[in-house]
């Protein structure tokens, strides 16, 4: 199975298609000739509007490269990626920024804020790069959903990591962008810290409408997605809907088994 | 050993972070090498010039000056039959007669001098075999006869001169024209000076008046015998005292007089080269705090696996000798390459220097590598020790970056103490009672200030960094407030990259302050006191001539032309102390001309049979009243007894201490041909007809293109012209200084774009364009910059202040602070951050976005 591409399950009213991002025949390579690496291997992979998706697979496998492509913060080498509607691939460098200010947001694993910027600022730092007025009502609810309204003076050093990335959400979420993009999110959180940041995530998701794609090796917080897509060797090799963390981790363990048979 | 070769390894490493600290040393240490092969290079030439000129014996009349023309315009002489009787003497196997003559202008058939614009004389001479030592004739042949002349191929090239062309001689006994009958050419270098030869006779009828006369005897030794040797058996044999020198003593001699003028130079330039020193340390001081920092868990480790805090602070410092090192070899060679930039410059200008003559001591890189090994290392110290204080823990905390401390109560108190105990002396100096006391004041306030400054530096970074903004980054938006909290995060290394701006735009405040001041105040007393409407002088202070002097009073238009000696004489007071002085010999209508204050008596009397007039401090110094008698013994004259009839008051700028008498008085008591020339000239214009007269003056006088003949505002714009000319060498010598200040902008931008990779990636994924994002570093470019330059320019301008109420006692009486100057270079070094933040803006704007965030 070398595609994703689902029918439409969430259809919406309203001109939008059901489909956030989409990818078609995504390759990308590193090197030329005998040291050419393969990363993406002409992937089709179609993303749900107002869903959580996780990308998993081993170290290696092209998941990164993969989130990093559909955000637009890499190019590819042959393929087409789609937000919405608009083609990403062949964009100039200043419209995929204008792109990514406006219509995604991102939660990185780790440095996911400015240090010179109190916790208010650095959410509102897309917006106030583009100019734009924060819509006040949107802002103070997605503060409240992140717990974070006693803290919105607090520069990132006088928080907490969980709260670090607390902050990383509710910027991700303020200038509701069409689809966030999260590179391991938890990994540098403890179990706790780490169940709190995804629970933000899949009540964003069920609450707020939010389109999450979230890379991550842990099956517990893949557990939180609605759908896992497994990636091996630059493929998407496995699908699995609603899944839970036990599930995840067999199917991970039977890649495993399978990828040292091979 | 591993010590040595981690910081080897490091050191490459982080080349590119150190690249630009290199070149900080490299021009500093450039700047000295340069100066010093330089100044070598010129003392090689002269050496050269006056070896090879010398006869082996030269005998000279006994008050004859080598080098400088005297007031008369005539020079010195010998008789004729002394050559014959040098010629007698035992162990001489020639003597030759020598006419030369500094108090020449040698004009083209346009009336353009020929002479060096660089201060370099015009000599004329009668050609000598001795000549041949030095030059050798190129074209056409030597002079014969009284309408042939010989010129230098220099000043022949220099000003297109042919064979057959027309030049007149301006000496004090006359005009005369002579065809270039041939052209020399130097062997050795000549170092500017325009020369002319005639034969004997001619010579010495036009430039010495007479025939039979000499100025000096040029003697070659029989072979074996020693120069010392022949000068004593000269010595023994002539009756008269002459003056004797042998070649080596007349090339000492001529050494001597340029050497003290070369070690001026070389002294200056070597300030101008400790300045930048000196702001290249904050720059080095800077780079080597960012590496600790960057490198705090690397430090860590090492600390935490057993390396002691004297090897990792060692293993810092040895990168910073290798970074010395490489700066040092580098500015070594890029300074011989400025000293032959240099000496091709002076080339430009009229002084030809040879490469062949380019001489690098050995000192010279010894001198260079020690200063900028030494300057390096001690620059890095005080981030070695810190790298010394990291705790192994360092190495486990996550936080790469430490904080830097704020910047602490001590520092703020030191430098509070400090800025004030420097302000304390700068309004000391200003209260002083007498100039030398307050200078010592005006050097301490201004050291003490400029150490508090660069002490309280970061400190004042926040506030003043914060009104910067207020005014000028607000308008940029979220851009500009990041910019802001950029700039603001690490006030000490804002306050340092500020700090090495500071200092040379405070010299340049302070000097402006002064300078103009100077203008001001001259004007002002220049126009209290000045009556006389036209004033002529020689453009290179020699005397004026007679014929220019007729030529000057023939002119129609004027009311009455003053003429004004200076006359050496050896004064007597009536409590039998003597001193030596130049007095003021004037026609009375100088009284006219410069209006001066008395305190005792009526100008007007000091200029009536056998009077004088004495300044206010030393008739106070000597207790010399009106009606007192005080002895004149003039130099080249007899002794009078002239009578104070005046009292003259010192508070002035001109003619200070100047003590009058009328040139009827002095000519009582000094022959004839010993009378110096007239100094300077006044003339009034007859009331109404100034612009008449003026014109009249300068088309008199154009045949003697030496002259100037100016107007009170000529004058002033002379007087103003030539102070911004000294300002603007000066500039430009402080310009190294702000270079490396630039640089140490550059070097904290680069260096924080780096350490800011992952900041600047998570901000370009988020969505801040590459514009702004350079925009955003640029305008921290500028805040840097902004807050150096109102630093310096406060500094500067308290300096300048100081300097003005403290020299109001020497008649600086006018403090005029020259607000465009100040307000451009402010403006400037808002255009110069932004200069400065080209490279690294261009940089972080090509930095991959995912290469930033990228976790490892």
């Amino acid at each position: 199975m070398t595609t994703a591409v689902t029918t439409p399950a969430y259809g919406e009213t309203g001109g939008r298609t059901a489909v956030a991002a989409r990818g078609r025949q995504v390759v990308k390579a590193y090197g030329a000739g005998e040291t050419r690496v393969v990363a993406l291997d002409h992937v089709d992979v179609d993303i749900a509007r107002g869903q959580f998706t996780a990308i998993m697979g081993p170290s290696g496998s092209g998941k990164s490269t993969l989130m990093h492509c559909l955000a637009g913060l890499d190019t590819v080498t042959s393929g087409q990626i789609f937000l919405d509607d608009t083609e990403i691939t062949g964009l100039k460098d200043k419209k995929l920024t204008q792109l990514r200010r406006d219509r995604v947001g991102f939660i990185f694993q780790a440095f996911n804020l400015l240090p010179t910027l109190n916790a208010l600022e650095n959410i509102t730092l897309p917006m106030d790069i583009a100019g734009r007025k924060p819509d006040a009502a949107w802002l103070n609810r997605v503060v409240e959903t992140v717990g974070l309204a006693e803290r919105l003076g607090h520069r990132p050093t006088q928080l907490s990591g969980g709260q670090q990335q607390r902050v990383a959400v509710a910027r991700a979420l303020a200038a509701r962008p069409e689809i966030i993009f999260g590179d391991e999110p938890t990994g540098n959180l403890d179990s706790r810290a780490g169940a709190e940041v995804l629970g933000f995530l899949r009540r964003s998701v069920d609450e707020l409408g939010q389109t999450i794609v979230m890379v991550t090796h842990d099956p517990v917080a893949a557990s939180y997605a609605d759908r896992v897509l497994y990636l091996a060797d630059g493929r998407i090799v496995d699908e699995m809907l609603r899944p839970t963390a036990e599930a995840v981790l067999d199917r991970m363990k039977d890649f495993d088994a399978r990828g040292r048979t091979s | 050993m591993t010590v040595f070769r981690t910081s080897l390894r490091n050191f490459f490493a982080h080349k590119g972070r150190m690249a630009l600290s290199a070149v900080a040393v490299l021009l500093s240490v450039a700047f000295v090498s340069g100066t010093l092969v330089f100044t070598d290079t010129m003392n090689t030439t002269f050496d050269k010039l006056f070896a090879t000129s010398a006869a082996d014996v030269t005998v000279s009349p006994k008050g004859a000056e080598a080098t400088e023309a005297p007031a008369t315009g005539r020079p010195e002489t010998l008789p004729a039959d002394l050559v014959d009787e040098v010629g007698s003497v035992e162990g001489v196997k020639s003597a030759e007669g020598a006419v030369s003559s500094m108090s020449v202008t040698v004009v083209n058939s346009e009336n353009k001098n020929m002479g060096s614009t660089t201060g370099a004389p015009t000599i004329a001479a009668n050609w000598t075999e001795n000549e041949l030592k030095s030059m050798e004739i190129a074209s056409g042949h030597a002079p014969r006869g009284p309408t042939e002349v010989m010129v230098d191929a220099d000043t022949a090239d220099k000003h297109n001169l042919k064979m057959g062309d027309e030049l007149r001689t301006i000496a004090v006994t006359g005009d005369f024209t002579a065809k270039i009958s041939g052209i020399a050419d130097f062997k050795v270098t000549n170092p500017g000076a325009a020369v002319v030869f005639y034969d004997t006779a001619t010579a010495q009828r036009e430039l010495l008046g007479k025939e039979g006369l000499f100025t000096q005897v040029l003697v070659v030794a029989d072979a074996g015998v020693s120069d010392e040797a022949l000068k004593k058996n000269l010595a023994s044999a002539l009756e008269q005292p002459y003056k004797l020198q042998t070649a080596k003593e007349a090339a000492d001699a001529g050494r001597e007089e340029v050497g003290s003028f070369l070690d001026v130079m070389k002294y200056a330039m070597l300030g101008f080269a400790g300045i930048a020193f000196l702001v290249g340390i904050f720059l080095i001081v800077n780079t080597f705090s960012m590496l600790v920092a960057q490198r705090t868990r690397e430090i860590g480790l090492m600390r935490a696996i057993g390396s002691s805090r004297k090897q990792v602070n060692r293993s810092v410092l040895i990168e910073a000798v290798l970074l010395g090192l490489v700066g040092s070899i580098a500015g070594v060679a890029a300074g011989v390459g400025l000293a032959v930039g240099l000496m091709r410059m002076m080339s430009a200008v009229g002084m030809n220097l040879s490469t062949d003559d380019l001489t690098v001591k050995w000192t010279t890189p010894v001198v260079g590598m020690v200063l900028g090994i030494v300057v390096t290392t001690l620059a890095a110290y005080i981030p070695a020790r810190r790298a010394g204080k990291v705790s192994p823990m360092a190495a486990l905390r996550d936080s790469g970056m430490p904080t830097d401390a704020k910047a602490g109560w001590i520092r703020g108190g030191t430098g509070l103490v400090l800025t004030a105990a420097g302000a304390a002396a700068l309004v000391a100096a200003t209260q002083a009672g007498k100039a030398s006391e307050g200078s010592m004041f005006l050097g301490l306030g201004v050291v003490l200030s400029l150490i508090g400054f660069v002490v309280i530096g970061p400190l004042l970074a926040g506030g003043v960094v914060r009104v910067i903004s207020a005014l000028v980054l607000r308008m940029f938006g979220p851009v500009g407030r990041m910019a802001e909290r950029n700039a603001l995060r690490n006030p000490r290394r804002t306050g340092a990259t500020g700090a090495a701006l500071m200092i040379g735009l405070a010299l340049v405040a302070c000097l402006s302050v002064v300078g103009s001041s100077m203008v001001a105040s001259a004007t002002e007393e220049l126009d209290k006191s000045v009556g006389a409407d036209f004033i002529v002088q020689s453009a290179t202070m020699g005397p004026i001539v007679p014929q220019a002097q007729q030529a000057l009073k023939k002119t129609p238009g004027l009311e009455h032309v003053t003429e004004y000696k200076g006359v050496d004489a050896k004064i007597t007071a009536p409590d039998g102390t003597t001193e030596d002085l130049q007095l003021a010999a004037a026609d009375p209508t100088y009284a006219q001309d410069l209006r001066r204050e008395t305190v005792a008596g009526e100008l007007s009397a000091a200029y009536g049979k056998d009077a004088i007039s004495v300044g206010s401090d030393y008739a106070d110094r000597r207790g010399v009243k009106v009606g007192d008698t005080i002895e004149v013994d003039f130099k080249n004259g007899r002794p009078a007894e002239l009578k104070v009839a005046a009292i003259t008051s010192d508070d002035t700028n001109v003619d200070k201490g100047a003590m009058y008498l009328n040139i009827t008085t002095a000519a009582r008591y000094i022959p004839a041909e010993k009378m110096p020339e007239n100094m300077i000239m006044f003339a009034k214009a007859v009331d109404g007809q100034e612009k008449e007269a003026y014109t009249a003056l300068k088309k008199s006088l154009a045949e003697y293109p030496q002259y100037k003949v100016q107007n009170q505002t000529d004058f002033k714009q002379d007087l103003k012209d030539q102070i911004g000319q000294l300002l603007n060498i000066v500039y430009g010598l402080l310009a190294l200084a702000i270079i490396v200040a630039v640089l140490g902008v550059v070097n904290t931008l680069a260096l924080s774009v780096v350490e800011r990779t992952r900041e600047i990636g998570l901000m370009r994924a988020i969505g801040l364009s590459r514009r702004q994002l350079r925009r955003m570093i640029r305008l921290e470019s500028v805040v840097i910059a902004l807050f150096g330059a109102l630093l310096g320019l406060g500094l500067g301008m308290g300096w300048g202040t100081s300097a003005q109420k403290l020299l109001a006692l020497e008649g600086l009486g006018v403090l005029d602070i020259p607000w465009p100057t100040i307000i451009t270079v402010f403006v400037g070094s808002a255009f110069v951050g932004l200069f400065a933040a080209l490279v690294p803006a261009f940089r972080a704007g090509r930095m991959n976005v995912l290469n930033a965030i990228a976790t490892e």
